[in-house]
């Protein structure tokens, strides 16, 4: 019988509700030293890769959140066996201790934040229109280069006014956090995608700043998603393989990625 | 108006564990985030069938990451002005000899510009 792993969590004893996780088999928690690894069995034959399923892993892992710290796993962590699994469990030990340490009553929230982007480029390039009213080198390379360049002052303008404002975010919200990772301009409109790690204690207080934020805003818009485990600030010390996730929030409609613990290197 | 989506609803779990999602945008956001989905850096497919292809785009993606940053460091010695004009129009010549030979390329393997683009974590993606 296969495992379907969800998380790796701070308990040894059992998980004591009823959680069902994919096709409904009953979720435990299978120890290791300290630690334990939150699985449920799965049929070998089964088809696990659907939308039904990452509502579920996530389902079980949020579960797991109200009681436990949860270090979790990326979607479709399967192995073959208790054995096979606690090899690989064995590999990344102290990494999840680390991990379990820095993440424990701690929560994330995720912020996306989107400007006229688009608006804002087509004013930077209608400036440096009037700006460079001047003739044309008559060399290819020379033009050649003008036209970069030009392209480069503009880009480099943008994403220098996109620094501004995330500063002014990130000047609500940073204060609260012990930990963020911010990526900014995903797409030209996309000025922010952040997710920040927050005591649980002071989730409120998050949630005021955010509230604080949206009314100093302007033009821009917000969104506040959370309390989430803490996806994207898990980090193993391996090779890149095995590192975890990207800089993206893990779970997002449409975002396509799910963050997690990586240890199959997948 | 701010709209709370509580995801117990979503992820149909038991109304004490709700997480929630607020925005007063969510369509502009659904649409901003199916771009970002666009865009993610997509595997390199290589198996029997397709291995000559799957092994071009990954030179051919190392090639573009290494031309872009030569044509980004180009950019900023033209910035410091540190650059004579004769050395402007070498530069120039070679950049667009690079960008010429990498679309003929691109074209020979039937790739097309976003197949190349990859994700460089804190400086974003490549293109």
């Amino acid at each position: 019988m296969r495992l379907y792993t969800y998380a790796i969590i701070d308990s040894t004893g059992g998980v004591e509700e009823s959680i069902n996780g994919l096709f409904e088999a009953l979720v435990y928690n299978i120890p290791y030293r300290d630690i334990g690894i939150v699985v449920s069995d799965l049929d070998p034959q089964v088809q696990i890769k659907t939308e039904e399923s990452i509502l579920k892993h996530e389902e079980v892992v949020e579960a797991l959140m109200d009681r436990f710290t949860v270090l979790p796993m990326r979607l479709y962590t399967v192995f073959s066996g208790k054995e096979d699994m606690l090899l690989k469990v064995k590999d990344h030990y102290e990494d999840f201790i680390e991990n379990l340490d820095r993440v424990r009553g701690k929560c994330e929230y995720g912020i996306k934040v989107i400007w006229a982007g688009n608006v804002i480029k087509e004013r930077i390039i209608n400036a440096h229109k009037n700006e460079s009213a001047s003739a044309q080198p008559e060399q290819s390379g020379a033009k050649f280069v003008k036209e970069k360049f030009e392209k480069y002052k503009i880009d480099k303008e943008f994403e220098e006014e996109a620094d501004r404002c995330i500063a002014i975010v990130d000047s609500f919200l940073n204060r609260l956090a012990s930990e963020k990772e911010l990526e900014k301009l995903k797409t030209d409109n996309l000025l922010l995608s952040a997710a920040y790690l927050v005591d649980k204690e002071k989730s409120d207080d998050f949630k005021k700043a955010f509230e604080e934020l949206k009314s100093s805003g302007g033009d821009l818009k917000f969104m506040l998603s959370g309390p989430w485990p803490a996806y994207n600030f898990i980090t193993l010390s391996r090779s890149a393989a095995w590192a975890i996730g990207s800089p993206t929030t893990a779970f997002w409609p449409g975002d396509g990625k799910f963050g997690g613990l990586d240890i199959l290197g997948k | 108006m701010s709209k709370t989506i509580d995801t117990s609803t979503l992820l149909s779990v038991d109304g004490e564990r709700s997480r929630t999602i607020e925005t007063d945008s969510l369509e502009i956001f659904a649409s901003e985030m199916e771009k970002v989905k666009d865009a993610l850096p997509k595997k390199i497919e290589a198996n029997p069938e397709n291995a000559e292809k799957g092994l071009a785009k990954l030179v051919l993606t190392l090639i573009e990451l290494i031309r872009k940053l030569m044509e980004k460091q180009a950019m900023r010695r033209v910035e410091a002005g540190s650059l004579t004009d004769e050395e402007v129009e070498r530069v120039g010549e070679t950049l667009e000899k690079l960008e010429n030979k990498m679309k003929e390329l691109k074209e020979i393997f039937g790739l097309k510009d976003e197949e190349l683009n990859i994700n460089l974590g804190p400086l974003g993606d490549l293109l």
